[in-house]
This record gives structure tokens, sequence and C-alpha cells, in this order.
């Protein structure tokens, strides 16, 4: 392989090289983008769960009473016994476990969500300790509360008032801004799990429909190990029953419909076509360019080329043309996914999922978390790009060459 | 094969389907002798030149170059034999158009273990034998006829080879430029003692040559 020669080629002959190079680079280009978006899907599809510090939440459809009054549970979420917990937690890849007690309290002159929440546990709502604007989130054993600040400034609720739901009186020691808050697991009102978990165990209306007794709990929020989510999933279902609702990345991503949330294997598929793509165009260009120096290739034979001297300078050519390609590529595949990350994706928040009551006005509307599309490129994948790139300027290189360099010198210097 | 001589070909026959375009011919060249073959158009000459450079296989017969028969040799085998032994001159020059002068003077040499240093030294070298050394970074396409034969004819003579092919060398070029192409190659047989086996068609440039074969239908006449 001589380097000049090569340089030379690839400089004097612009429109070939540029040619060969454009070709291979949209496919690259186009097999980087397809799977960054089809990971970026996938994290976003992540981000409803992650904010709550879970992977997994899980909840258990059942009857509210007839008469709302008092603390019920909401229909999506009704006891989770304490013994079926302890039989989650123990499933091999379960890595943590948060609790939680969502309530309804319906009082004569106001409707409360109660949210009891694990204070000290990193997984489940007790991180909303980050979007407190004001005062100070739960602390120590004692009844407090923590209120939503759209809703105490609706009802006029001030730092430090004692409220009463369901005839327990509560001071209040902070407000949450909801907004900057989680989709899931959300409340009006939050308070130490054992203050809800008393006013669950107190509610003759809720104890008809849903009996409970303080240590069960009606919210789960689990951190388990990534590759073993889909099996807890089903592991689970099968420890709570079909009424359990157990979401999972994988249920947020089917809920996205997009065509790059729907499966791995479109992923998986649309990444091969666009390979398949990227070798054909290659190999035509190539092809092409290399039929053009049928000529050329005749004299090095005459002049003493060997066949493998004539492969090996044109696989070099090849393999240079395919790098280059491949670093376009990905400048290509860098600037899409700048402007990708412009879009937005709205996660549609599944209504069982919503604290709201849905018969209440507006309590029935679609949720969405919407968030920035996060797009971007792994080096692993950067990386495979521009090395499968390589492969192919190798394989086209080295099939095309080995071809033309068979072609007998007489054959074409003779014909002048 | 006496002592002097460097290719002989004997009984050489190529055949093309039902065309055989070389009908049994013999011939041999001795060291430094300059041989013309000359005939009409389609008569053979060209076809007979690449059978005895190495560039085509006879269909019958044997050719041999320096002591060495090259008939049974592999193509790759055929290439290492051409690049030490032999050199070529095509009428339509065949210079690499993104390689510069001295780069196409130099490209036999490409595939040797070499400093690229010494291989330009070697190319600039002929060049300004050939009075080129003005032309050394041009590309073909800023050369002229003329001066693109004098950088083919410096790309055969790169290797020291015991013997140049050459195909009409001044068929592409005007009368007087053919003339200066003449010149230089009687000067190279002259004075380095090359082996010349040139095909042509013009009787008047034939005349300048040692030895004349004329050809037609395939054999050779005298």
């Amino acid at each position: 392989m001589n380097l000049r020669y090569m340089m030379k080629e690839l400089y004097y002959q612009k429109r070939r090289t540029l040619m060969s190079i454009l070709g291979l680079s949209i496919g690259i280009a186009l097999l980087i983008i397809l799977n960054s978006l089809s990971s970026a899907y996938r994290q976003a599809a992540h981000v409803p769960l992650k904010e709550i510090g879970a992977d997994i939440t899980v909840q258990r459809s059942g009857d509210v009473p007839k008469d709302l009054v008092g603390a019920v549970f909401p229909c999506s979420a009704v006891t989770i016994r304490k013994d079926e917990v302890e039989k989650i937690e123990k499933l091999p890849g379960v890595r943590g476990i948060g609790t939680g007690v969502l309530l309804w309290v319906f009082d004569p002159n106001r409707a409360w969500i109660v949210l009891g929440v694990e204070k000290d546990n990193s997984i489940g709502p007790s991180l909303l300790r980050s979007s407190v604007t004001e005062g100070r989130f739960l602390e120590g054993d004692k009844p407090e509360a923590v209120v939503e600040q759209a809703y105490a400034r609706q009802f006029g609720i001030k730092l430090n008032d004692n409220i009463s739901v369901a005839s327990h009186k509560f001071p209040v020691v902070g407000f949450i801004e909801a907004s900057r808050a989680a989709k899931i697991a959300v409340a009006n009102l939050y308070l130490p799990l054992k203050e809800a978990e008393d006013l669950a165990a107190s509610s003759t209306n809720l104890q008809t429909v849903s009996p409970y007794a303080p240590g069960d709990v009606n919210l789960l929020f689990i951190k388990a190990d990534q590759e073993k989510i889909t099996g807890l999933a089903s592991q689970m279902k099968g420890i709570l029953g079909n009424k359990a609702t157990v979401a999972t990345p994988d249920s947020f991503l089917k809920l996205l419909g997009s065509l790059f949330a729907l499966s791995d294997k479109f992923t998986l598929a649309a990444s091969l076509i666009a390979i398949i793509v990227a070798v054909l165009i290659a190999f035509k260009t190539m092809a092409g360019n290399i039929a053009e120096r049928a000529r050329e290739i005749g004299v090095l034979k005459a002049v003493g080329w060997t066949n493998r001297n004539v492969v090996s300078q044109l696989l070099s050519e090849s393999v240079v043309q395919c790098f280059l390609a491949g670093i376009l590529g990905l400048l290509i595949a860098f600037v899409a996914s700048f402007g990708l990350s412009f879009m937005k994706v709205n996660i549609p928040i599944p209504w069982e999922m919503s604290p709201n009551p849905h018969f209440l006005p507006g309590g029935g509307d679609q949720i969405f978390k919407t968030l920035r599309l996060p797009v971007h490129i792994p080096w692993t994948l950067a990386t495979f790009a521009v090395l499968l790139s390589v492969v192919i300027g190798g394989m086209t290189g080295g099939l095309l060459g080995r071809h033309i360099s068979k072609i007998k010198p007489s054959e074409v210097l003779r014909h002048e | 094969m006496s002592k002097s001589t460097i290719l002989s070909g004997e009984d050489l026959s190529k055949r093309y389907g039902d065309l055989e375009v070389v009908k049994g011919v013999s011939l041999a060249v001795t060291a430094g002798e300059f041989i013309c073959l000359v005939g009409k158009s389609g008569c053979g000459k060209t076809t007979l030149l690449s059978l005895l450079s190495g560039l085509e296989k006879p269909t019958r017969g044997k050719v041999n170059l320096d002591g060495r028969e090259i008939t049974a040799s592999s193509e790759d085998e055929l290439a290492l034999f051409r690049r030490e032994n032999v050199g070529f001159i095509f009428q339509s020059f065949n210079l690499i158009p993104t390689l510069s002068a001295w780069e196409n003077v130099a490209l036999p040499l490409f595939p040797l273990k070499m400093t690229g240093q010494e291989r330009q030294r070697r190319a600039i070298e002929l060049l300004e034998r050939m009075e080129l050394g003005h032309r050394v970074e041009h590309l073909p396409s800023a050369l002229s006829g003329g001066e693109k034969q004098r950088v083919a004819i410096a790309r055969a003579l790169i290797n020291h080879p015991k013997i140049i092919f050459a195909d009409e060398p001044t068929g592409n070029l005007d009368s007087s430029t053919g003339e200066a192409i003449m010149g230089i190659l009687n000067k190279l047989h002259r004075e380095e003692g090359v082996a010349i086996l040139m095909v042509t068609h013009e009787d008047e440039l034939a005349k300048t040559a040692q030895r004349l074969i004329r050809m037609k239908d395939g054999e050779i006449m005298s």
C-alpha cells in the first residue's frame, strides 16, 4: 500500500471520494440516530419512576365504599398486606423497597388527597423533600404535615396552622410545589407513614371494603436490577393477583406509542436496514469507482504490481473513505441529535397511578409528564458506528479489489 | 537459447475462439538489439508483443525471457518478473492521472521496500535525463503529448529493464514529436544497451531499427 498514491487518489478524484463518503455517511448517521432516538425514548420512559427514586411501582385496584365519607382508599390503590410486601422484598433482583399509604379523605368542608411517606427512605415520595418551597419536610415521628402549595393557597392554609384531617390534628410544617414534583405519588397533604396508617386503620368506612391493619400499605416503590425488571413485574403480579398494577419503564414506553418506543425488535430491524443500506451504498459507489479504474489497474499490473499489491492499495483507499464516512456520519448524527433533543415528549400517566379522584371535576383528565427528549449519542454507539464503517470499507475494498485485480492487463490496455 | 539472446518465443500461437491472431511465430531478441515489428492494423503485432512480454499467455508455444520460461508462470510471478526485467511504453501513455510526473515514473517502485526519498531521487534523475526536470511535480493533464510519452519512457526505465516493449509509442504524437521520441529510444538503445521491441505501422520509423520484422495475418513474413 502506498500512502502517497492513496491520498492523491482520494484528493484528486473528489467526486468519486465525496460520493462514496456521503453515501455511506448517510447510512451510518441513520444507524446512530435510530439507536439514539430509541435509547432517548427508553430513558424518557424511566423518568416518571426515577423522579420518585424507583424502578417499579406497585398498586392493587379494588372497590371504594358507597359513601365517600372520612378516609378511604382510592379504587386503584387498596390494601397490600404486610406479608405480601415481605414476599416481594425477598424476590431476587429487588434491591430496595419503599412504601406509602395513599388516602382520599372526605371531610365535611374539604377533600384531601393524603400520602403517608417513609420520610427517611430514599426510595419513594420522600424524594419530594427537594421540592419544599417554604418551611421544611417531615422530620421525627410526631404528627405533622406538609401541604401542596397551590392547595394551601386555595384554602388559605398557612405555615404552623393546625389542620384537621378526618378528626386528626396536624401542624403544617412546610409547603411543596407540585409543579416541580413528580406526576405520580403526589398529594395535597404529606404525612409521616405512621400517621397515614392510623388514619386508614381507624376508618371504618375504609375497612368495610378493604380490610387494613397497621403495617399494610397501598403503594410500593421498588428499586431493582435493571435486567430483572420485566421478570420481577410478572412475579409481583403472581403474588398480588390479577388486580395488581405494576408500572415499569417498559409499561410507560408502551404508553408512548411512538414507533421508536415499540420494541427492541423494531430498533434492531431498523438498525439492520440502515446497515444494509450503508453497505449497499458503499458497495455500489465503490464498485462504480473501481470499474472506472480498470485501465489504471491494468497499468499497475503491467508495470509489476502483484494482485496483492493492487488489493492492498484499493483496500486502504476503501478503508480510509469509509472511516471518513463514519466520522461524517457521526457528525451528522450529532447535529441531528442536538436538533432532536429540543423535541418534547409527553408521557401519559395511567389513570390508576393518578392520585386524583376521577369523579371530581378535572380528576379524570389525562395527566402527562412532559420533558425534553434526552437524545444523546453514547460513546459506545459512536465507536461501534465508526468501527462498523471501517469494517464495511475493509469488506467492500477487499471484495472489489480481489475481483478487479483478476483483470488481465492486455485486455484493458490493448484497445486504445 | 544462446547467451546473448534475452527473449525468445517458440512456435507462439494465440487463438480467440475461432480466430487465430498469432500463428506459430518464433522470434528471438538478443541483448541490446532494437527490433521493429511492423504490419498493418490487426495483423497480430500487438498480440505478439503481449505474448512475448508476459502480459498474455499463448494458446500454444513458449516464451523464454532472460533464461527463464515464463509461459507457465502464475499472474503474480509474471508481475514480479515484469517488475524486474521489463519496461513498457504504450501508445496512449497510460499515466496515472492523479499522480505527478515523478510519481508516475516511480510507480513500478511503489510496492518495493525503499524510502520515499530514494524513489523520488531515482524518478527525478530519469526525468532530468528526459529533459523534464522542470515538470516533475506536474500532473499528466498539465503535460503535452510528447512530455507524457517521455514520462512513460522514464517509467519504463526506472527498474533498469533488460528489454523495453513499446507499442506504437508515437501513434498519438505529431510527426516531429514522434521523431523526438524515436530519437530518445535510439539513444537509450545505443548508450545503455537496452533491448527494444517496438510495434509500429509506420515504415519510416521502423527504418531506424536494427532489425525489421514484418507481420501479416498473424505470421512473420520477413
